[in-house]
């Protein structure tokens, strides 16, 4: 490797110059230039030096060959999802996007950042063939019946003991993951659903997922919808136009909102139990205990090894960080939950190239990090590629998000009743009812998370319809000056970036960092730029 | 022995030549960020004007 290392040196020496972070360092350039105007679009790729830019290479024909899979394991029903739904062809934006949330990264941390995406490209595009193919509307399939439709907000690991089931997340495809990679979707299903009299000041993200429910852009699959009262009341509003929509029987999955509280315990486990029940009644199969514990086990493997991950974390040297670390552990941890073996030995590969890069003491970014920041932010983060963004300007390096501290207890694999109890505690440690919703502990946790990981500054998406968070401003501003953390609260309008666009949430840190701070970027052509176009 | 040889070496010659071209028709796909331009400026607003022409079963 050594010899290999000296034989591309001449090489890399004489193209640096066309690396943009080599130019930022230089005064000469910078990650933006190479950009059209406002469209988002690269006129070329990222030069990243001869190594990185092959590693680039090869993880992009990677994920060329997955959907190349997808297509072909089901061509014509794909065909069809491309021409009825309207969120599909948001999907051709996925290249886009992983090479925005990837720039300015090099060496380990691109290498582990590319794994996780590969894991979550794989995934994803299973889903879309494994939905598409069974989708009523375009002729169903084998296991158009067979399929669980739950809300994306309910951890699925429960109903991994009904063998020969499938869980599928309603609203994944055409609502949550695809506003991260295309910010331009969402916005048409809310206009949707507010030219039926919703009011424009709710929660974009249940707006939306109205908007799709009206425009009649849900699979039609499953004999039953396992719905949920998270994670507000905006979205138990959405649960029930969607309910009526999908017109089959319908459960509630309402565990306890003040969760905390070990006295919710006894009634979310009852409401769980129900729902295994009512599985059991319209599906005709028992729950399988053995079943369930095949897949509490790899939850289990996967929670062991995120811990591990979090000791990396609070060092400098950890290879995995960003959004390679946030968007992934959302997405492992809410859509896969144990239910995907490629992700644990994913995580065991990832694993042993943060302990290495920790051995070698290597910091990411060049070592170009100011600060170390724990992240308070949902979809917004994703589709304006914030922690990117934040590092490649400010050399805030974005240490852990909210999302990857959702449920971790492991799960016992021996006994059902203690099982069904720790299963009850990590149900309710999911999206929201962990974060927004779930009681003020939840919030003020945020500066224990920030000490633990030995960060100097917490960063606080502040979602302007979200009536839950908007009573929370003024007192996390007081406890921040308080405890003497850099606290910047960024806004945005969550789903819809038509209300605060992506430079008015790069603002909120501009200021902060130029005006409170008094530093300067690390790169200049990253302060402001208009993106508005980009997908 | 040297007919298998030769055989062996033209097949891999030819493989190497297919790679080779494979790899330079790739690379340049990918280093010009052509997929890209072509979803951004092609495809996609195609499939727009079809998503906007589309009659929906609107209803709640």
């Amino acid at each position: 490797m050594k010899l290999l290392d000296k034989m591309i040196a001449p090489l890399d020496k004489a193209l640096e110059r066309f690396d943009p972070v080599k130019q930022s360092e230089k005064g000469t350039g910078g990650l933006r230039d190479r950009y059209y105007d406002k469209t988002g679009v690269a006129k070329w790729r990222e030069w990243r030096g001869v190594k990185d830019t092959m590693y680039d290479y090869c993880a992009w024909l990677n994920n060329i060959l997955s959907m190349g899979q997808m297509v072909a394991s089901a061509p014509l029903p794909i065909l069809k999802g491309f021409w009825e739904y309207r969120w599909m062809g948001s999907y051709l934006g996925t290249f886009m996007f992983i090479d925005r949330l990837f720039e300015g990264y090099r060496g380990p941390e691109l290498r582990t950042a590319h794994m996780n995406m590969h894991a979550i490209v794989q995934s994803l595009t299973k889903k879309i063939a494994f939905g598409l193919k069974n989708d009523a509307r375009l002729g169903g399939g084998p296991d158009t019946d067979k399929i669980i439709p739950y809300d994306e907000t309910i951890s699925p690991l429960y109903l991994k003991g009904f063998k020969g089931l499938y869980p599928f997340p309603m609203q994944t495809l055409p609502e949550f993951i695809i506003c991260d990679i295309d910010q331009h979707i969402e916005p048409y299903y809310i206009d949707v659903a507010e030219s039926y009299g919703l009011a424009a000041d709710v929660c974009s993200r249940c707006a939306a997922e109205t908007g799709v429910a009206i425009d009649d852009a849900f699979l039609k699959v499953g004999k039953i919808m396992l719905s949920t009262n998270m994670p507000c009341n905006a979205s138990e509003s959405t649960s029930m136009i969607q309910r009526r929509r999908f017109g089959v029987p319908d459960f509630a999955v309402t565990l306890a909102m003040q969760h905390n509280n070990p006295e919710a315990l006894p009634y979310s486990r009852a409401t769980l139990e129900a729902a295994i029940a009512f599985v059991e009644e319209h599906y005709g199969v028992k729950y399988d205990w053995d079943e369930f514990f095949k897949y509490a086990k790899l939850m289990n493997e996967q929670n062991t090894i995120e811990l591990e991950k979090w000791d990396y974390f609070k060092t400098p040297y950890s290879a995995l960080c960003g959004i390679a670390e946030t968007l992934y552990r959302l997405y492992e941890w809410q859509s896969v939950n144990g239910q995907e073996p490629h992700f644990n030995k994913n995580d065991r590969k990832v694993l042993k190239i943060m302990r290495e890069s920790y051995e070698k003491k290597h910091e990411p970014f060049g070592g170009k990090t100011r600060h170390r920041a724990f992240l308070w932010g949902p979809s917004a983060v994703y589709y304006c590629d914030f922690p990117t963004w934040v590092q490649n300007c400010w050399g805030i390096n974005i240490v852990l998000n909210m999302d990857s501290t959702m449920g971790y207890n492991m799960i016992n694999t021996e006994d059902p009743d203690k099982a069904m109890d720790d299963l009850t505690k990590f149900t309710e440690k999911a999206t929201m009812r962990h974060h927004a919703v779930g009681g003020w502990e939840n919030y003020n946790a945020v500066w224990e998370w920030a000490k633990n990981f030995n960060c100097d500054m917490v960063l606080m998406n502040d979602n302007i319809a979200c009536n839950g968070t908007l009573g929370y401003h003024a007192l996390m501003e007081e406890q921040a000056r308080d405890l003497g953390f850099h606290f910047i609260f960024i806004e945005h309008d969550l789903q819809d970036s038509r209300t605060i666009s992506r430079q008015d949430m790069r603002n909120c840190v501009n200021k902060y960092m130029s005006v409170v701070l008094n530093e300067t970027p690390l790169d200049p052509t990253l302060v402001e730029f208009d993106d508005s176009d980009a997908y | 022995m040297k007919k298998f040889l030769k055989l062996f070496l033209k097949i891999l010659g030819k493989v190497l030549l297919i790679g080779l071209i494979g790899f330079v028709a790739t690379f340049t796909l990918y280093i010009t960020n052509g997929e890209n331009k072509l979803i951004y400026y092609v495809i996609r607003p195609f499939l727009n004007k079809h998503y906007d022409s589309q009659v929906r079963d609107r209803k709640i």
